[in-house]
């Protein structure tokens, strides 16, 4: 799999990201993941690693703007700096017009950053304070050695007035302007070079509803006109949706679901990404409102959960191959064992259970005497007990956990390729690429692999 | 309609600063009512946050709140009359500094911010503040206290509350700490809660949890509230009615159906038409043209006629007050004089080119955009 290279994939893409991976030790100083124990040598020192993004591959075509969504602390901002290599990929490569951006380094590589610029979330905490906006303009020019003088003033007063911009604001400090207008000087900054791909990291969630609109509508003018490709981070589905051609969606670490812009949003074909859908809010009051289904946080991307890493949230478990309940028990059991797991009710009594929580749906055969064990146990206040004997015999087993999921399936909408990382989508699938879980194995998904063997 | 639970009456605050004055909250009305959820929104500096402070008396200086009545449950929170030689002075019955702090804020009048990181301790544990909280506010002994809160931390929904409740709010998720905020505030059971925008720095799957905990919380204790927020999907998600602010004003008040169905000024519908919607594909925005202007020097007329696509002549003569627009039983108010009710005649009045070419040569000083 990690020999798939720009010749095996898609070879017109402008950014090919193979299996890419960033880990971080949590080991930063001297000192730092030392412990004291009882026993000789009473000192010990473990690390741990944060696997922020973990084999990660896309392509990106020339002129088309990927967007790429998912929740907070999910790597995405991770995954942009380390496709720019701002940050040294731990495993994996990019190419950025042919060439490994991974195994460059020193000169080649700082001409290769003329072009693929960046667009930071903060306007404020990325222009500086004490330059004039002329000078933060020109500054990549100069660091390229791009034209003279005269020729770079020149410039930059065009990509001012481009951007939407007075150019007679050229002596004037980045304080002097607001928000929206900060990150036009963002853009004509990271344009002045002449760039082909923008990577542009949630460049428009600071700003109000009525400047959002402004500077996207710019972003996309702009794009017209120099043939830009974009990279482009949000949180919010309903900007992603607008200036999208196709869409990522990443969950801890890892991308679930590629798909077009349209085919995702009408026919999302993962729970992730359909839970993502379900809780943006509509600026409507006759639309019902939206479905809050998620409960609970993302889990530690320290040690993240086997084989799917959304299973843990996910309202879609598959019940384990050895039980052979029926839709709505299972459900039942999985929502059982998550109040199990935060320690939702006080009352223990197997009846009072019983009736809350399998009122519609009890279990029978096997399941069944799980639960009456775990009921037990739970009746003598052993809730580890409990927790522990829910999650091995129900959800360890299912095939959500043991294997990691990685399926194309034929898209509803247009002809471009869809991909989703999730089991349900085993049987309809047209290509895959399962990893079964071996142990320290990371997870991957990579959806371009498939590409080997069309 | 009986009598509301809170109304504000004409309610202006001002900034007292080096360069002038500055008219955050430049005289607004509204009422709230028992049990319902009322929106303020507007853009960064629109003066949604002045206003709410206003309404707990917690404007520093160099602000003031300079008039205007703020009456709650028969309580009035601000008041001022003429005092014999004219000077305006606070009303007798206008409670004290400490009345305030012991009767009403926490007690009766619950806030929530927008940083909950800011809100909390971060030496103290969780469960430690909010037994503090209940013990002060309820004259509950510390055991007793502690139990409450424990029970409270399980209302909002945090697992294993026994457990967290001696964990530090830097082991909390913001949606976790948003929720111990929503304990705190919900603990002493009171009347009204303002929230400032409580869910704008969280995930939507996270807002979406938050939101759907409110209106059950809501329709269990009957607790009115202001929403402040810049997002009209919140808004059309839990509001009952709702108040647009522009530039220290309220423009449009309405019923949230009406708000969004019959919308009755101008800028509320530049605000609508400009949010790209997420159950849809819309190819072209069509965004509100400039920048909110400063409220050191507010335009003349109609503060909104700078930007306003529909701006006429008469539109920077005439400064509109909301008037109400409908004579059902419903009121939907709007200050916009397109509308017949003013009749001042904007139907003769020459159309006129917003002068903000773009507003981005126009706004030198312009920090509109900023966070607040």
């Amino acid at each position: 799999m990690s020999d798939v290279g720009p010749p095996a994939s898609n070879p017109d893409a402008l950014v090919q990201v193979r299996n890419l991976t960033k880990h971080f030790d949590t080991e930063d100083g001297l000192l730092d993941g030392v412990e004291f124990t009882n026993e000789f040598p009473y000192v010990s020192r473990s690390t741990e690693t944060v696997r922020a993004v973990d084999g990660v591959s896309f392509d990106i075509v020339e002129g088309e703007t990927l967007g790429l969504v998912g929740e907070s602390g999910c790597g995405k901002s991770t995954l942009a700096r380390t496709v720019l290599r701002l940050l040294e990929p731990t495993d994996g490569s990019v190419y950025f017009q042919g060439d490994d951006l991974a195994s460059l380094s020193g000169e080649p590589l700082r001409r290769k950053r003329k072009d693929m610029q960046m667009i930071f979330q903060d306007p404020q905490s990325s222009l500086d304070p004490r330059m004039k906006v002329g000078p933060i303009v020109e500054e990549p020019m100069r660091a390229h050695g791009m034209l003279d003088e005269e020729g770079r003033e020149a410039r930059a007063k065009e990509l001012l007035e481009k951007v939407g911009l007075d150019p007679q604001h050229y002596n004037r400090y980045p304080h002097a302007f607001s928000g929206g207008q900060r990150q036009r000087v963002n853009l004509a900054r990271a344009l002045s070079v002449n760039p082909d791909f923008i990577v542009c990291d949630e460049p428009v969630s600071a700003l109000d509803v009525s400047i959002q609109a402004q500077v996207l509508n710019t972003m996309e003018a702009l794009q017209r006109e120099f043939d830009l490709t974009y990279l482009f981070i949000a949180h919010d589905l309903s900007v992603i949706r607008h200036i999208s051609d196709r869409v990522a969606v990443m969950y801890l670490g890892n991308v679930v679901e590629v798909a077009d812009k349209e085919e995702l949003f009408e026919h999302p074909k993962h729970p992730y990404t359909k839970a993502l859908l379900d809780a943006i809010p509509v600026p409507d009051p006759r639309s019902g409102g939206r479905t809050a289904t998620l409960t609970g946080d993302v889990p530690s991307p320290i040690d993240p959960p086997s084989g799917c890493r959304f299973r843990t949230r996910c309202p879609k478990v598959i019940q384990p191959a050895a039980y052979d309940l029926r839709e709505d028990a299972w459900q039942n059991v999985l929502r059982f064992k998550r109040a199990v797991e935060r320690r939702a009710f006080e009352e223990t009594a197997p009846d009072v259970l019983r009736r809350r929580y399998f009122a519609d749906a009890v279990p029978s055969g096997a399941a069944g005497t799980v639960l009456e064990e775990a009921f037990d146990r739970l009746e003598r206040g052993a809730w580890d007990d409990a927790e522990r004997l829910l999650t091995e015999r129900f959800t360890d087993e299912s095939v959500c956990a043991t294997a990691t999921p990685a399926y194309e399936v034929e898209p509803t909408l247009g002809d471009g390729r869809h991909y989703a990382a999730c089991h349900l989508r085993r049987d309809e699938a047209t290509a895959s690429a399962v990893d079964d879980v071996t142990v320290e194995e990371p997870a991957r998904s990579d959806p371009t692999a498939l590409d080997a063997d069309d | 309609m009986s009598d509301p639970l809170l109304s504000v009456r004409d309610l202006k605050t001002q900034f007292f600063t080096e360069d002038g004055t500055v008219r955050a909250v430049d005289g607004i009305s509204f009422d709230v009512h028992e049990g319902e959820i009322v929106g303020l929104v507007g853009e960064s500096g629109a003066g949604k946050s002045v206003a709410t402070a206003s309404i707990l008396r917690l404007v520093d200086s160099p602000g003031e709140i300079v008039g205007g009545e703020i009456v709650f449950d028969g309580e009035t929170l601000f008041g001022l009359e003429e005092g014999p030689n004219d000077e305006l002075r606070p009303r007798e019955e206008m409670l004290s500094e400490s009345e305030m702090r012991e009767q009403i804020r926490g007690r009766r009048i619950a806030i929530i911010f927008q940083d909950p990181m800011e809100s909390l301790n971060p030496v103290f544990t969780v469960g430690g503040q909010l037994r503090e909280f209940i013990e002060i506010n309820r004259d509950l002994d510390a055991d007793a206290a502690r139990a409450e809160a424990i029970d409270m931390l399980r209302e909002v929904g945090i697992p294993a509350p026994t457990e967290r409740y001696d964990e530090y709010p830097h082991q909390f998720s913001g949606g976790m700490r948003q929720r111990v905020l929503i304990a705190m505030a919900l603990a002493c059971e009171p009347d009204l809660i303002v929230a400032d925008e409580p869910t704008t720095a969280l995930d939507v799957t996270v807002e979406g949890e938050i939101l759907e905990l409110v209106t059950d919380l809501q329709s269990k204790y009957d607790t009115a509230f202001i929403w402040v927020t810049h997002d009209m999907s919140v808004v059309a998600e839990i509001c009952d009615r709702v108040n647009v602010m522009y530039l220290g004003e309220i423009v449009e008040q309405a019923a949230v159906d009406d708000l969004f169905y019959d919308t009755s000024h101008p800028y509320t519908s530049a605000l609508l038409d400009s949010m790209p919607r997420p159950d849809e594909t819309v190819e072209a925005l069509d965004p509100i043209r400039g920048v909110m202007p400063e409220a050191i020097d507010p335009p003349s007329g109609c503060r909104f006629h700078p930007r306003c696509p529909e701006a006429r002549a008469v539109c920077r003569e005439v400064h509109p007050e909301p008037r109400d627009l409908q004579d059902v039983e419903s009121t939907h108010t709007a200050a916009c004089v397109k509308h017949d009710v003013f009749d001042v005649g904007y139907d003769e009045s020459a159309p006129i080119d917003a002068e903000a070419t773009g507003g981005f040569s126009a706004g030198f000083t312009e920090t509109g955009g900023d966070a607040e």
